[in-house]
C-alpha cells in the first residue's frame, strides 16, 4: 500500500512536471516560433504557390500554370541584361569598396592616432547610420545636374569643367557602385579594425625589429590575420548586395530605362510596377533558393560548438 | 638613422592624414551642406555661400584644435589653447555665417499646407501635394518604432533565455535553423509578404507592418540575446533556485537584471530600424495618414525639390537628428553587441 502510494506521488509529479516542462516550453519559445512560422515558412510556401499561377493586377487567381517559369527560361528578353548588370554591380561594388576599401580604411585609421582613426572611423559611418532616404536626397543634390549641384560646383570651380556633368545619364551603374559602396565600406572597415585590434603587438614589434617596413608588415602580419574576416565580409556582402535594392530604387528608379535595374529590383518592378505578381513571385524565387543557400554557408563562420553547448543544469 | 627614421615616421602619418581627409570629405561635404541649407536657405535655392562661408571658419578652427592638441606642453596649456581658438572660431562664424541663419524653413512643423506656401512663394499657385501634418507622421513612425521595440525585446528574452539555459529535443536543429534565418536575406520575401497582408486584411495598416518587421527582426536579437544570457553565470541563478525561485521567477528576477545591456542594445537597434525603414512601409502602407517619417520625407523630396530646397532640407534634418543621437548615445551597446554578439 505503502508502496504504490509513493508511486502514484512519484508519477503524479513527474506528470506534473511534464506539464510545467510543456507550459514552459509554449510561454519562452511559442511566440518567437508563430511569427517565425508566420513571417518566413509561410511567405515561402506563398511564394512557390505564387509562382506557378497567373496572378496579376486584379490580384485573382484564375489559373495554375507553368508560363511565369517558361518565361523566365525562354521569353523574357531583358532578362540576360539584367543578369549581367547585377553581375557587375555586385562585383564591382564588393572589389571595389567592400573589401579593398574597408580593408585600407582599417589599416589607415588603426595606424593613425587612436581617437583620430575613430573620428574618421565615425565619419565613414555617417552613412550607415542616415536614414535610406535622407542618404539618397544627399546624392541627387549632390549629382544635381545643373549648376548648383556640389559635384559640379567643385568640377566647374576648381577643375574648370565648362559644362555642368549629368551623372545619372552619364555613368548610372557607376552612380550606383559608388552610392551602395559608401555604405559598404564601412561593415568591412569595422571589423577588419576589430580584427586588426586583435593581433597581438609583439608580432609588429618583432617584424620591426627584423627590419621589416609597413608595407611588409601589412604583407606578412595582418593581411594572414584578417583571412577570415575577409571572407566572412565578401561572403556576406555579395548576398546583400544581391538582394538588396532599396538604395537603387530611390536614386536612380532602376533607370534611364533599365539601365541601373539589378535582378532585384527587376523583381520589385515587375510586381509592383508592372503588377505581374505571379512572374515576380518566380523570379524571387531564386533569390530565395541563393538566399538560403549563402544562409547555410554561415554555419563555417560560427563557432558551433559553442553555440550548440549544453544548458548545465536541468531544473524546472 | 634615428632622426631620418623619425622623419619618415612623421611624413607617413601626415600622408595617411591627407588621404583620411580627401577620402572623407565626399562624405562630410554633403551633410554639412544639408545643414547649412536647413538653416540658412532664404529664396528657396540650394546656395552653396554659406557652405563655404562656414567651411572657411570651420576648416581652420579644426586645424587649430589639433595642433594645439599635438603642441600643448600640459593640460592647462592645450585647454587655454582650445578655449582661444573656440572663442575666436564663435566670433567669426558670428560675423561672416551669423546673419543668414534662421529657422524659417522649419515652416513644416508648424504649418501642414506648407506646400502651397512655399510654392506661393515663387508664384505657384497651384499643384501642391496634400500633406499630412508632420506630427502625424511623426507619431506613425514612433509608433511603429517603438511597438516593435517592445514586442521583439520580449519575444527575443524569452526565447533566448529558454535556448541558453533548457535542453529539450530539437534545440540544436533549432539554433541551427535560427542561424539560417538570421541570415537570410528578408527583402527577397516582400512579393509574397503583400500577397500574404492583402489576403488577411492587413494591407495599409500599421498593426500588418509591425508584425511584418518584428518577425524580420526577431531572429537576429534573439541571437545577441542568447549570446548575453549565455554570458551569465550559472551560479546566480542556481543560488537563486536554490533559495526555492521557480525557473520563471528566476529568469524575472535574477536573470533579467543581469542582461540589462543586451536589452538596451537590441531596443535602440530595433528602435532605428523602424525609425528608417522604407521600403517595406512604401510598399504596404498606402494612404497618407499612415505615413511614416520616411515617407513624409520621400514625398517632400518628390514634391517639394525643385521648388524649394530650403525646406526639403530642414525635413532632413529633422528626420536625420533622432537617429544620429540614438546611434551616438548606444555607441557603447552596440560595441558591446558585436563583441559579446554573434559576429566574432
Amino acid at each position: 500500500m505503502a508502496a504504490t502510494n509513493e508511486l502514484t506521488i512519484e508519477r503524479r509529479g513527474h506528470t506534473r512536471s511534464a506539464a510545467r516542462r510543456r507550459a514552459n516550453f509554449v510561454i519562452f519559445l511559442g511566440p518567437a516560433i508563430v511569427l517565425t512560422v508566420l513571417f518566413f515558412v509561410i511567405p515561402v510556401l506563398i511564394d512557390i504557390a505564387v509562382s506557378f499561377t497567373d496572378l496579376s493586377r486584379s490580384l485573382r487567381i484564375t489559373k495554375f500554370t507553368t508560363e511565369q517559369y517558361q518565361r523566365i527560361f525562354q521569353g523574357d528578353r531583358r532578362l540576360p541584361q539584367v543578369i549581367g548588370l547585377t553581375f557587375i554591380y555586385v562585383f564591382g561594388t564588393l572589389a571595389i569598396f567592400n573589401v579593398s576599401f574597408g580593408l585600407v580604411l582599417a589599416l589607415a585609421t588603426t595606424s593613425i592616432n587612436k581617437a583620430a582613426g575613430g573620428f574618421f572611423r565615425g565619419v565613414w559611418l555617417l552613412p550607415r547610420m542616415s536614414p535610406s532616404v535622407l542618404y539618397i536626397l544627399l546624392w541627387l543634390w549632390a549629382i544635381n545636374p545643373s549648376e548648383v549641384g556640389l559635384l559640379n560646383q567643385v568640377l566647374m570651380h576648381a577643375f574648370g569643367l565648362s559644362k555642368p556633368l549629368d551623372l545619372m545619364t552619364a555613368a548610372p551603374i557607376a552612380l550606383i557602385i559608388i552610392a551602395n559602396g559608401f555604405i559598404g565600406a564601412s561593415l568591412g572597415m569595422i571589423i577588419f579594425t576589430a580584427a586588426i585590434r586583435g593581433i597581438p603587438e609583439h608580432l609588429f614589434h618583432a617584424a620591426r625589429v627584423d627590419g621589416a617596413g609597413t608595407l611588409a608588415q601589412i604583407r606578412f602580419i595582418t593581411l594572414p590575420a584578417l583571412r577570415w574576416p575577409i571572407s566572412f565580409v565578401t561572403i556576406y556582402q555579395t548576398l546583400s548586395l544581391l538582394v538588396s535594392f532599396e538604395y537603387i530604387l530611390l536614386l536612380t528608379k532602376g533607370g534611364p530605362f533599365y539601365d541601373t535595374t539589378v535582378y532585384a529590383l527587376y523583381v520589385y518592378r515587375r510586381a509592383f510596377e508592372s503588377g505581374q505578381y505571379g512572374y515576380g513571385a518566380a523570379l524571387a524565387l531564386f533569390l530565395i533558393v541563393i538566399g538560403v543557400a549563402v544562409a547555410l554557408l554561415g554555419w563555417r563562420f560560427f563557432d558551433m560548438e559553442r553555440l550548440l553547448q549544453r544548458p548545465r543544469i536541468e531544473v524546472l | 638613422m634615428a632622426a631620418r627614421s623619425r622623419y619618415m615616421h612623421r611624413a607617413e602619418s601626415v600622408a595617411l592624414y591627407g588621404f583620411l581627409v580627401a577620402v572623407s570629405l565626399p562624405i562630410i561635404l554633403p551633410y554639412f551642406w544639408l545643414v547649412t541649407i536647413a538653416f540658412s536657405a532664404r529664396t528657396g535655392v540650394a546656395e552653396t555661400m554659406v557652405l563655404w562661408r562656414s567651411t572657411l571658419v570651420l576648416v581652420p578652427a579644426v586645424i587649430a584644435f589639433w595642433l594645439t592638441a599635438m603642441l600643448a606642453r600640459n593640460r592647462r596649456q592645450m585647454w587655454l589653447g582650445m578655449a582661444a581658438t573656440a572663442l575666436v572660431a564663435a566670433i567669426a562664424f558670428g560675423l561672416l555665417v551669423g546673419p543668414d541663419l534662421h529657422l524659417r524653413n522649419f515652416i513644416f512643423l508648424v504649418e501642414p499646407d506648407f506646400a502651397s506656401v512655399v510654392r506661393s512663394r515663387v508664384g505657384e499657385v497651384h499643384g501642391a501635394m496634400q500633406f499630412p501634418n508632420v506630427w502625424h507622421a511623426f507619431a506613425n513612425s514612433l509608433l511603429i518604432a517603438g511597438a516593435q521595440t517592445v514586442i521583439v525585446v520580449t519575444v527575443a528574452s524569452l526565447a533566448a533565455y529558454y535556448l541558453s539555459r533548457w535542453q529539450f529535443p530539437g534545440r540544436a536543429a533549432m539554433l541551427r535553423s535560427l542561424l539560417v534565418l538570421h541570415a537570410f536575406p528578408v527583402l527577397t520575401l516582400i512579393v509574397p509578404m503583400f500577397l500574404m497582408l492583402y489576403w488577411i486584411g492587413l494591407l495599409d495598416t500599421l498593426f500588418g507592418v509591425i508584425l511584418v518587421l518584428v518577425a524580420f527582426e526577431l531572429p537576429f536579437a534573439i541571437f545577441i540575446m542568447k549570446g548575453f544570457f549565455d554570458a551569465v553565470p550559472w551560479d546566480i541563478e542556481m543560488s537563486a533556485l536554490t533559495d526555492g525561485a521557480s525557473r520563471r521567477q528566476a529568469f524575472l528576477r535574477v536573470v533579467l537584471p543581469q542582461v540589462r545591456n543586451g536589452i538596451l542594445a537590441i531596443s535602440v537597434f530595433t528602435f532605428i530600424r523602424g525609425w528608417e525603414e522604407y521600403i517595406f512601409v512604401f510598399t504596404f502602407l498606402v494612404r497618407n495618414t499612415n505615413w511614416t517619417m520616411s515617407l513624409y520625407m520621400y514625398y517632400v523630396r518628390d514634391d517639394v525639390m525643385g521648388v524649394d530646397y530650403g525646406v526639403v532640407s530642414a525635413v532632413g534634418v529633422f528626420y536625420l537628428v533622432p537617429s544620429l543621437i540614438l546611434y551616438v548615445a548606444a555607441q557603447r551597446y552596440l560595441m558591446q553587441m558585436s563583441i559579446g554578439g554573434v559576429k566574432g
